[in-house]
């Protein structure tokens, strides 16, 4: 249990949130320190010189529908200006989280704070701009009327021409809502999150539905926002575009937050290097031991090694004798990365409890 | 509530574009008094020609409030563009606000052409005051149609919704006499409808310039019932709107 709460605690247990903002490199170390081993539990600091209140805080938040599981304990902080990937594969809770940060949901327990009040006040203030994958569009009225309208609601409204331009919709601002390819429809729902004056954005999926060039201009306009100061949160799958586009990632898994960090931290996480030889003669044990192993796969003589450290892995073969053949160190994607975090959770989640009292 | 107004106005400009709103609200009762209005028969004792304006009437306001908000309610909220609302800094009751703030305004044309029609086609004859407490009194009398689309609107979805509407329209319609006035037992049964109260307010006043105090509580339980069945069915959708 103790190191479950360490895990987390860096960005919620201790009140202020003081795990992320003004902690000293130490305060960074120990966390790195305390997961680079076999615990099944990362967390890492983050953005250690950024300070202030976080923008957005999920203290133990837990939901349920009915005695399903959606969220699960889920405890983080985001600060301004951060740019922060939420990933994981369908149903771990992304959506569900957004949607209990946006006041759509409330938690079943827990606490959630946008801008130091509840959600429902932060949303109603005008200081978050948001796109959900299940948000629609008026119907029968243009690009232009609809993006007007939504403008006019905001407090602190961005001029109109400004969010068509960036979102890149200018060119079909005159035809009906209704009548818009996919990707359009897409584009239109981000001028909708990008029309107020906002400081946090929060997007679900927001390329879904977008080409690859689609995809590459949002992107580069949502740069734009984020260099103005926003605090941006985005739930995704496309690995690739966490590892590009976010300064931290979350990772989470059955409503669960499994690893917290940047992106080369989270790669570092799940054995950032795959080695594989040949050996001979092969000694599990002295394998399991080896340093900065995350996971270990043996196949008669081929040895895989997913190592945090691979070469402190590999000189310790060597330095014990071993001469393995056929040597290959390859660097793991984020991808990998990812789906070796969830399915160490998966396979962990059969006896979670155990996990947990380590 | 600016933000409200502007969602209104913006209601009320897509209505004015939808010509097939523009047909059930306007041309139909139009068509109906043209062909039916100038019977020689009585109705609640005022002349056919009165009752039927005021039928016709309401018929177009009716729809305007009803059929229209109810499906456009339901699939508004299967489509998400009521959650996309929630998201931005509307408040929270906004979007039912503006929805019957456009009713409001876009019966007005309803009742004021069949007016007219009664007026100078029907040859419909009384007192200012008189044209002006019947348009209020179906006007207001939409209230009531919009508060039940709310809350038919949130609670089922857009396939089920549109049989649903027609046969409430059509009960409403037909045991509330807004196309024959009501006699005999039938009279019995619809004296309790809606529909029925608020035509009976206008014919007595046409009638003998008095209103009877049991219609008038008529329409105000009815309001009060279908203000909360929405109040409820928006609540109850809370989580998933």
């Amino acid at each position: 249990m103790s190191q479950y709460e360490t895990g987390y605690g860096a960005s919620g247990n201790n009140g202020g949130g003081s795990g992320y903002g003004g902690d000293t490199a130490q305060d960074s170390r120990d966390g790195y320190a305390s997961t680079s081993g076999h615990s099944t539990v990362a967390s890492y600091s983050y953005g250690a010189s950024r300070g202030g209140a976080p923008v957005v805080s999920f203290e133990n938040v837990s939901k349920y529908y009915g005695r399903l599981k959606a969220v699960d304990g889920l405890t983080l902080d985001l600060r301004a200006g951060e740019t922060t990937a939420l990933l994981g594969p369908n149903g771990a809770g992304k959506s569900t989280s957004l949607d209990m940060l946006l006041a759509l949901r409330k938690p079943t327990s827990g606490k959630i704070q946008m801008f130091g009040s509840d959600p429902y006040t932060g949303v109603k203030s005008g200081r978050v701009g948001a796109m959900l994958q299940s948000g629609g569009l008026m119907p029968e009225v243009t690009v232009r009327e609809l993006v007007t309208l939504v403008t006019g609601l905001h407090p602190r409204p961005e001029p109109v021409e400004t969010t068509l331009k960036r979102a890149g919709i200018a060119q079909f601002a005159d035809q009906r809502v209704d009548r818009l390819s996919g990707g359009q429809t897409q584009r239109v729902r981000f001028a909708l999150a990008i029309c107020g004056q906002s400081e946090l954005i929060v997007l679900d999926e927001p390329t879904t539905a977008m080409d690859v060039e689609t995809r590459r201009l949002f992107w580069s306009s949502m740069k734009e926002e984020v260099a103005e100061g926003r605090t941006l949160l985005f739930a995704t799958h496309y690995l690739e575009e966490a590892d590009q586009a976010a300064d931290r990632i979350l990772v989470i898994n059955r409503g669960r937050l499994l690893a917290d960090g940047t992106p080369a931290e989270i790669k570092a996480r799940a054995g950032a290097k795959r080695i594989s030889f040949r050996l001979d003669e092969v000694n599990e044990p002295f394998l399991l031991g080896l340093p900065g192993l995350v996971n270990l796969e043996v196949r008669h003589d081929i040895v895989q090694i997913q190592s945090s450290d691979s070469d402190a892995t590999l000189y310790a073969v060597l330095d014990a004798g071993y001469r393995p053949r056929d040597i290959e160190v390859t660097s793991l994607g984020l991808e990998q990365a990812f789906l070796a975090i969830t399915a160490e959770d998966d396979a962990a989640n059969g006896n979670a409890h155990a996990g947990e009292a380590i | 509530m600016s933000g409200t107004l502007l969602l209104a106005k913006a209601e009320i400009s897509r209505l004015r574009r939808n010509k097939r709103y523009l047909i059930f609200t306007v041309a139909l009762p139009v068509m109906f008094y043209l062909i039916f209005g100038k019977q020689n028969a009585n109705g609640y004792g005022v002349s056919f020609k009165a009752f039927y304006m005021v039928g016709m009437a309401s018929f177009g306001a009716f729809s305007g409030a009803f059929n229209n908000n109810t499906i456009r309610i339901s699939q508004e909220r299967k489509d998400g563009w009521i959650r996309q609302l929630r998201l931005t800094p509307l408040p929270a009751n906004g979007y039912v606000v503006a929805k019957i703030l456009a009713s409001m305004a876009t019966t007005v044309p309803s009742i004021v052409v069949v007016f007219l029609l009664g007026r100078f086609y029907g040859g419909v004859q009384m007192p200012i005051w008189k044209w002006i407490v019947c348009a209020l009194a179906i006007w207001i009398g939409t209230l009531i149609f919009a508060a039940l689309a709310v809350a038919l609107g949130y609670k089922l979805d857009p396939d089920s919704v549109q049989p649903v509407a027609i046969v409430v329209f059509f009960f409403f319609s037909i045991f509330g006499g807004l196309w024959f006035p009501l006699s005999g037992a039938l009279q019995k049964f619809g004296e309790f409808t809606p529909t029925y109260q608020i035509v009976k307010i206008s014919t007595d006043v046409i009638g003998q310039g008095s209103i009877a105090l049991i219609n008038v509580i008529g329409v105000v339980v009815w309001f009060v019932i279908f203000v909360a069945l929405a109040t409820l069915a928006v609540r109850s959708t809370a989580e998933t709107v």
